[in-house]
């Protein structure tokens, strides 16, 4: 299936009211008990000429504990792509409801650097909607390229899923004996997180889903605290893998247990070198260091 | 990292050391003597004293001892880990407070922990080039008196005031202001990287080296044992001045034993998968106090009638990779030294003294445990076995910073004086000058070690 051309956008979608409208869906949803059938909307969403804030850039570097480069880190590329992924999700047309979505894993190539005076194409497609044991699940894709060239510097595939959600025709795999052991290691550093490193997060990215805002608005949506934002803690795992990865890296990270606020966080980052000291790859695991209960993981490698 | 590619570090062949006069196209540096205030657990004797404060006590003292009032010192180094800002003259300030010639130079240096030894290199090297002929390095560190910052909030607010040029401007800013901004921001002994403290790393460190809570015990014993014996001994008599009430390094327990250390319960490493043996007995205190070093050259001492105790031969600074756990944090000292000793042509065989700065006992014992390993004298340090073991009668034989304390800027002014004294002390050996080797670890994984000799 080829995808069918994008819908071009006049301006980057506002988060808050794609969240408004989010909640509205759901009511109306479920006031009708109608859902959005069981295929994703072929076409995606774009928005041309997008150039990144650099009084936003510097104040991102600064929350993830990044040096104020020229580069846009490839965190800040996910979050500046994030309201076009979920406009796509707030189509009337898509099928699952969007709040409540978790985010299951992340892939991110960087391809190319993208400096913050860089004029920008953003693209957002969802594809591959499948079962889950726990419900359905997906891919956002996300794609950045130079305004008006055709090269993908940065492209991310999002995993979300539809907890609870079993939509016709999408078989649900069996599920799986339990989740693979944990054995937390020696740290190798340890994040002390406020209650509002949330709030933080979403003042520079935009997203103010409310279950990472503070414990009323978290408790609304089912959670008994408010969680970090899972691109928050993987981007500042990437910053901390330091500038060994190079300009180009592909970054990989799987999220398991939410991290509550506020909280610690203990962390390994393992680095792989060749005998002749060059990078070969990292990888990390994220924990709570009190429970011993894995938050994430994932690896950055070169492409 | 290998030492330099060479492997002349092994103990065949160094019959001859030749650090003395290795470099003669320099003249030499010496240590004239030293001065320090006793150092005070934080909180206590010296809680209302500045930097500023207790670094011109130090300093009053040097000139006292040395008769230096009213000299033009070619230039005076000292520094501080903890630093207030507007203290961005600090030693220029003391200087000016003390009875030195106003037309006396003065510079701050910060390298963590290592900031008092690195003062000493510098200026020793300076007066072996010729472009100094006095200088006095120092240190001061006030744990009880820190610097204390407004909240990153606060401050933007107030930095973004000053810039806003209208009311409506101003109030925009302010209105920004949150009630958490106005709690304060006190510094931390956490490693800004990591988030773990300076105990926790060498927790990891000293469970890397398999290091017994038990060997840890008797070295924090030892300190306190030996800098008792020194103080009883009259030692720090020309080395020290009261202050404050204070004559005696406060944290001192001369009446300690074994057993009693052997009771304190681990403070670091008690989530780990091994057994916490870290504890406030084997790790040293937060701590207040300064010390200062006179050094010059040879003919400016002689034309002074001062005394000569030392030399300072060569210095060498390393860091590691901490930040992912490749090396410990403390552990830049263990590929320091084998690099300055193959410089020298030197083997630790060819010390009377190793003065070894006890941040943490396991940091001691670490350090010696890798020399003493094959695998890392091979792999890490290009070797072709272990880079070898030290005599443990001549290791911080008058106490180190487990006894004394260790206010971080302070200690390397401490070690240098006392092992200066030492060295003249003990004069020659087999025919060759005393020689003694400092060993400083430091934050952010650094180290900065040297070679001292009596004159």
């Amino acid at each position: 299936m080829s995808p069918a051309q994008p819908v071009i956008l006049g301006e980057m979608p506002s988060l808050s009211k794609l969240y408004v409208n989010a909640a509205a869906q759901a009511a109306r949803r479920r006031v009708l008990g109608t859902h959005g059938g069981s295929t994703l909307p072929d076409a995606g969403h774009e928005v041309r000429g997008v150039r990144a804030d650099v009084g936003n850039l510097t104040a991102y570097q600064h929350l993830i504990g990044l040096s104020a480069r020229d580069t846009l880190p490839a965190g800040y590329l996910h979050a500046l792509a994030f309201p076009l992924a979920m406009s796509v999700m707030n189509r009337d047309d898509f099928p699952l409801p969007l709040l409540g979505m978790i985010h299951l894993s992340n892939y991110v190539e960087q391809r190319a650097p993208v400096i913050f005076t860089d004029l920008l194409d953003i693209e957002a497609r969802v594809e591959n909607l499948r079962g889950h044991r726990a419900g359905t699940q997906l891919d956002v894709i996300a794609e950045i390229r130079g305004a008006g060239k055709p090269d993908i510097r940065w492209t991310g595939r999002s995993t979300y899923l539809a907890k609870g959600v079993f939509l016709p025709g999408i078989d649900v795999p069996s599920p799986h004996n339990g989740r693979p052991d944990f054995t937390p290691p020696d740290p190798t550093a340890v994040w002390h997180l406020g209650v509002d490193t949330g709030r933080a997060y979403a003042a520079i990215s935009g997203d103010f889903n409310p279950i990472h805002l503070s414990v009323l608005s978290a408790r609304a949506l089912g959670m008994r605290r408010s969680i970090a934002h899972g691109m928050y803690l993987a981007s500042r795992a990437l910053a901390d893998v330091g500038p060994m990865k190079g300009e180009t890296f592909g970054w990989a990270v799987t999220f398991d247990a939410p991290v509550f606020l506020p909280g610690r966080v203990a962390l390994e980052i393992t680095t792989g070198q060749a005998p002749d000291g060059t990078w070969q790859r990292s990888d990390y695991a994220a924990w709570n260091p009190r429970s011993g209960r894995k938050h994430f993981s994932g690896s950055v490698a070169p492409l | 990292m290998s030492v330099n590619g060479q492997s002349a570090t092994g103990p065949q062949e160094s019959t001859s050391p030749a650090a003395t006069g290795a470099t003669p196209s320099v003249r030499r540096a010496v240590i004239v003597g030293g001065n320090r205030i006793p150092f005070a657990r934080s909180g206590g004797a010296y809680t209302k004293s500045s930097n500023q404060d207790m670094l011109t006590a130090a300093l009053d003292g040097l000139i006292a001892r040395f008769g230096l009032q009213d000299e033009r010192i070619g230039e005076v180094a000292a520094g501080a880990v903890l630093k207030h800002s507007r203290d961005f003259n600090l030693t220029r300030e003391a200087v000016l407070g003390s009875a030195l010639s106003a037309e006396t130079p003065a510079y701050d240096l910060q390298q963590a922990c290592a900031t008092g030894l690195e003062t000493v290199l510098g200026l020793a090297n300076k007066i072996k080039l010729g472009q100094i002929d006095s200088a006095i390095a120092g240190g001061v560190d006030s744990a009880s008196d820190a610097p204390i910052a407004v909240s990153e909030g606060l401050r933007g607010v107030l930095l973004d005031l000053s810039r806003a040029k209208t009311l409506p401007q101003r109030l925009q800013v302010l209105s920004r202001l949150r009630p958490k901004d106005l709690a304060p921001d006190a510094p931390s002994t956490g490693e800004p990287r990591t988030g773990l403290s300076m105990g926790e790393h060498q927790a990891l460190t000293t469970a890397q080296w398999n290091i017994s809570r038990e060997s840890q015990d008797e070295l924090a014993f030892n300190s306190h044992r030996n800098l008792a014996a020194a103080y009883d001994a009259g030692f720090f008599d020309d080395l020290l001045t009261p202050y404050r009430g204070l004559a005696k390094d406060s944290n001192l327990r001369a009446d300690t034993t074994l057993e009693k250390l052997a009771t304190l319960k681990p403070v670091f490493g008690k989530g780990l998968g091994a057994e916490a043996t870290m504890t406030a007995g084997n790790s040293t205190p937060l701590t207040d106090g300064a010390s200062t070093v006179l050094l010059a050259s040879e003919e400016w001492a002689q034309a002074h009638d001062l005394p000569m105790l030392a030399t300072v031969v060569d210095g060498e600074a390393a860091a590691v990779d901490f930040v992912h756990g490749k090396d410990g944090l403390l552990m830049a000292p263990a590929f320091a030294v084998p690099r300055l000793l193959a410089r020298n042509g030197l083997t630790l065989d060819d010390f009377d003294f190793f003065e070894i700065h006890e941040a943490f006992a396991g940091t001691v014992l670490s350090t010696l445990a890798a020399w003493e390993d094959e695998d890392f004298g091979r792999t890490r340090l290009g070797l072709d076995g272990a880079f070898g073991s030290i005599d443990r009668a001549k290791l911080n034989v008058n106490g180190s910073s487990l006894a004394a304390g260790h206010p971080f800027a302070a200690t390397g002014g401490r070690i240098v004086a006392s092992l200066a004294k030492m060295l003249q002390a003990q004069g020659h050996v087999n025919g060759r000058p005393a020689r003694g080797l400092i060993s400083i670890c430091a934050a952010g994984g650094q180290g900065v070690v040297a070679i001292l000799e009596a004159a």
